[in-house]
């Protein structure tokens, strides 16, 4: 047990190498996070991340595929976008759904979730992205082309920080300002409060609708798309399915902030690195840390609950 | 006559605030009892003691003679005493007899509707209820739904009833049917506790308590007191009430509404052939029973409802096809009459409220960024000056009293708006002197040159404010009339849809609803 744990925390910050696995492992988890705050403090439901993350990877894949000889960065540039582009799509199209047909946004991004984690099965196993060569189906893609592979942060080979993590970390502070700082934070945060208010005083909520799924799918794309082009190099299922529930349980238990989200992710990007070490040293199942994680957002939702009946209580007596 | 509940030396805080102090309370078996007085004067923390819902402490409550021990609303519902909140708790898509029925200890795990049925149709029968059991809560007005929370107590074997004042949400015609069947209740030899600051439905009441901040100031007897003596023991002074300056006269012409018809969920039609003008330093009053087309007129011109046909012209310019942000820019200004809903974000504090609507103006902006520094500062400048009580600026508005959550919407209302003010009931559930604050700022505005148009149930008010009242029943402009020459009694004619031409005959239902 107390092996186990050690070997967890070793394998999660134990060198500079553990370090930065952590960190390439929080990457995804506060894109995915960060979307996910911006929806939920509108009390917009999207819980579609897992799709909207495949979508970004393969929308990248699909935009490097025939991006012909540019600068690098202007090819990373493209990457970029294609990932935001990706899953911004996916998110939009569940917001088209809501507001034009009434659709639960919870519905539709879940069924899209399947829709897309079909197609990209399609696409992989005998489908047009199959490894050509290999005579059994790897249900991967070629590696991508080494000359569109994201710049590297720190460290090679299995441990290393792209610059995704950047990314990340600039989107971390843009989201914190979007919410607290701008107009268009102020409609999102007072539509999770009160729409018909915010209606009846000249905001357009279909648009609003609109405009956070967009946002919220297009950091869940731009997770999907470093991962692949900045870790795994090719377009696999394996490696980019459970980024998007793990970044449902970021949010959450950052609290709805940026911030928090932020502390979060690290948390839970050392947890899936340390995982992987501490299954080598003690055998202890990784899939515990998916159950940690469980845990973790359940007694942060219990938490959650035992705070507000608190405040009530000292709101009353204040009444 | 016994005493049913006697109450000694009650006190309950909160903290440092003593929201009852020493208060004494006797009620009489067969008796409307009114606990009377301001929004904070303690008539809720009193009822919520009663109710079990707070533990007074100290002080001795005896129920029939015994001492209770009110801990939780499960005991007092026990010993006798049912509550009807302001706010119904009822499950919208049960029937009637679901609900009264719903938690019943003798339910049992079957249910066994046609024994509950045969005694809720006898408890409508002694109370002179009229209601189909079968209808679902959602199909019911509010005043239904309301009936629905007295059955649902009487049903549970409540003899002491406590209604939280009942009648906020309600029409004058609904108010003065709630009055028929309390009698009813009070002839069976039921006892009611009615918390209210309206005076018309004090003076319905047997005896009055008058509570002014924490303490009672005296228990009279309905029948041997007035109005205004009540008022002043109140608020602990005079109140002087406003009246319209008639020197100054109406000017151009600044809101036209030409035969607008706008058609409802169900296909009827909410609003047919509506014309009216409003002037320049004019306050159109808008009387008639809720439901009658006034919250749709409001959304029509506020941008938020579409008309089917007809137009309306702002300033002279057509207005096609409207949506808020328009309307809003066009300078319009709207209190709306659910505030809470329709004006404001609960989870917001007052300075983000204040700018709601206007948080994308670049004078509230520094870049791209809402300029914060600004916004407060306009916050602490308006809870000066509208005198709004609150911890901060920041606090959310949820928790403030509907009298500062208005002057909320006031403030930024009054900031923003220019040259016509939409007031949909804009003194609902407010005290006298919080509502006389409200009528006083609407009287600024005309002053000012804004045209006004004034929804409200209170006649008196728009008697002495209006220049001109229009009255709408069934989505219809019944007439428009002068205050100076008419009566209350046509008023509510009008209102029961008779046309503002008829004589002095007067129906039963219409004399009922102005008798007070």
């Amino acid at each position: 047990m107390a092996k186990a744990f050690s070997s967890l925390i070793v394998g999660a910050f134990g060198s500079q190498k553990a370090l930065l696995g952590s960190l390439a492992k929080a990457t995804p988890l506060l894109l995915v996070g960060l979307g996910t705050v911006i929806a939920f403090r509108a009390k917009i439901w999207n819980i579609g991340q897992e799709g909207q993350v495949l979508a970004g990877a393969m929308c990248a894949y699909w935009a490097s595929l025939w991006i012909g000889p540019l600068p690098y960065l202007i090819a990373v540039a493209v990457l970029v976008l294609a990932g935001l582009a990706g899953g911004g799509v996916l998110g939009l199209l569940a917001g088209v759904l809501k507001t034009r047909f009434g659709t639960s946004e919870i519905i539709s991004t879940v069924m899209l979730n399947y829709i897309v984690i079909f197609l990209l099965a399609y696409l992989l196993d005998g489908g047009p992205w199959m490894e050509s060569g290999a005579t059994v189906a790897y249900h991967q893609s070629p590696p991508v082309n080494a000359m569109l592979e994201w710049p590297t942060l720190f460290g090679q080979g299995a441990a290393k920080l792209h610059f995704g993590f950047i990314l990340a970390l600039g989107a971390t502070a843009l989201s914190a300002l979007l919410l607290e700082r701008t107009p268009l934070g102020y409609e999102i945060r007072a539509f999770g409060s009160n729409p018909t208010a915010l209606r009846f005083r000249g905001t357009d909520i279909s648009r609003l609708l609109l405009v956070v799924m967009l946002v919220s799918g297009a950091l869940a794309g731009l997770a999907g798309a470093g991962e692949l082009f900045g870790t795994s190099h090719r377009l696999r299922a394996e490696t980019l399915l459970g980024i998007g529930s793990s970044g449902i349980v970021v949010a959450m238990v950052g609290g709805l902030r940026p911030s928090g989200a932020m502390l979060a992710a690290l948390f839970f990007g050392a947890l899936k690195s340390g995982a992987i070490y501490m299954r080598l040293q003690s055998g202890t199942p990784a899939g515990l840390v998916s159950a940690m994680e469980g845990l973790v957002l359940l007694f942060f939702l219990c938490a959650a609950v035992a705070t507000r009946v608190h405040i009530t209580v000292r709101s009353e007596a204040h009444a | 006559m016994e005493n049913l509940l006697s109450v000694q030396n009650l006190t309950k805080r909160f903290g440092a605030v003593t929201a009852n102090d020493n208060v004494d309370l006797d009620v009489r078996k067969g008796e409307i009892h009114c606990l009377f007085g301001e929004n904070g004067a303690g008539k809720s923390t009193l009822s919520a003691c009663l109710y079990g819902y707070y533990r007074a402490d100290s002080g001795v409550i005896r129920f029939k003679g015994q001492v209770a021990e009110l801990n939780s609303p499960a005991d007092a519902l026990r010993l006798g005493i049912g509550m009807v909140h302001q706010h119904f708790v009822l499950v919208e898509n049960f029937t009637v007899l679901e609900n009264i029925i719903v938690g019943s200890p003798d339910l049992g795990i079957l249910l066994s509707k046609s024994a509950a049925r045969r005694k809720v149709e006898e408890l409508c029968l002694r109370c002179g209820i009229e209601l189909d059991l079968d209808r679902e809560i959602w199909q019911l007005s509010v005043g239904e739904q309301q009936w629905v929370e007295i059955l649902k107590a009487l049903y549970f074997g409540a003899e002491l009833l406590i209604l939280d004042e009942p009648t906020a949400v309600l029409t004058p015609q609904q108010s003065d049917q709630l009055f028929v069947i309390l009698d009813g209740m009070r002839r069976q030899g039921l006892s009611i506790i009615l918390i209210s600051h309206k005076l018309r439905e004090v003076m319905q009441s047997d005896r009055v308590t008058i509570l002014r901040k924490g303490k009672v100031v005296a228990t009279v007897e309905t029948s041997t007191t007035t109005a205004e003596a009540i008022t002043a023991l109140m608020v602990g002074h005079k109140v002087t009430k406003r009246v319209s300056d008639r020197s100054v006269t109406p000017g151009r012409e600044v809101l036209v509404v030409d035969r607008a018809v706008a058609i409802g969920e169900w296909g009827e039609e909410v609003l047919c052939d509506v014309n009216f003008t409003i002037a320049e330093n004019e306050i159109l009053g808008l009387a008639g029973v809720a439901g009658n087309g006034q919250k749709e007129l409001f959304e029509v011109l506020m941008g938020v409802r579409t008309l089917s046909s007809g137009g309306f012209h702002l300033n002279g310019e057509a207005i096609v096809a409207p949506t808020s942000r328009e309307m809003l820019d066009r300078g319009v200004g709207l209190v709306p009459d659910d505030r809470f809903r329709e004006g404001l974000i609960p989870e917001f504090g007052i300075a983000e409220n204040l700018v709601l609507g206007w948080q994308r103006k670049p004078e509230y902006r520094r870049g791209p960024f809402l300029d914060r520094g600004k916004i407060n500062a306009l916050a602490a400048h308006k809870i000066d000056e509208f005198r709004i009580v609150a911890a901060s600026a920041d606090l959310p508005v949820e928790r403030l009293s509907g009298g500062n959550a208005q002057r909320v919407i006031l403030a930024r209302e009054f900031l923003h708006a220019r040259g016509l003010l939409l007031a949909n009931q804009p003194t609902r559930g407010l005290d006298v002197a919080a509502s006389e604050f409200v009528y006083e700022k609407i009287l600024e505005k005309r002053a000012e040159g804004f045209a006004v148009l004034l929804a409200s149930e209170e006649l008196d008010d728009l008697l002495r404010l209006c220049d001109r009242i229009a009255v709408i029943f069934k989505g219809k402009i019944m007439g428009i009339v002068q205050p100076g020459e008419t009566t209350l009694l046509e008023l509510g004619m009008m209102m029961a849809g008779n046309a503002s031409n008829l004589g002095g005959q007067v129906n039963d239902f219409s004399s009922k609803a102005l008798r007070q």
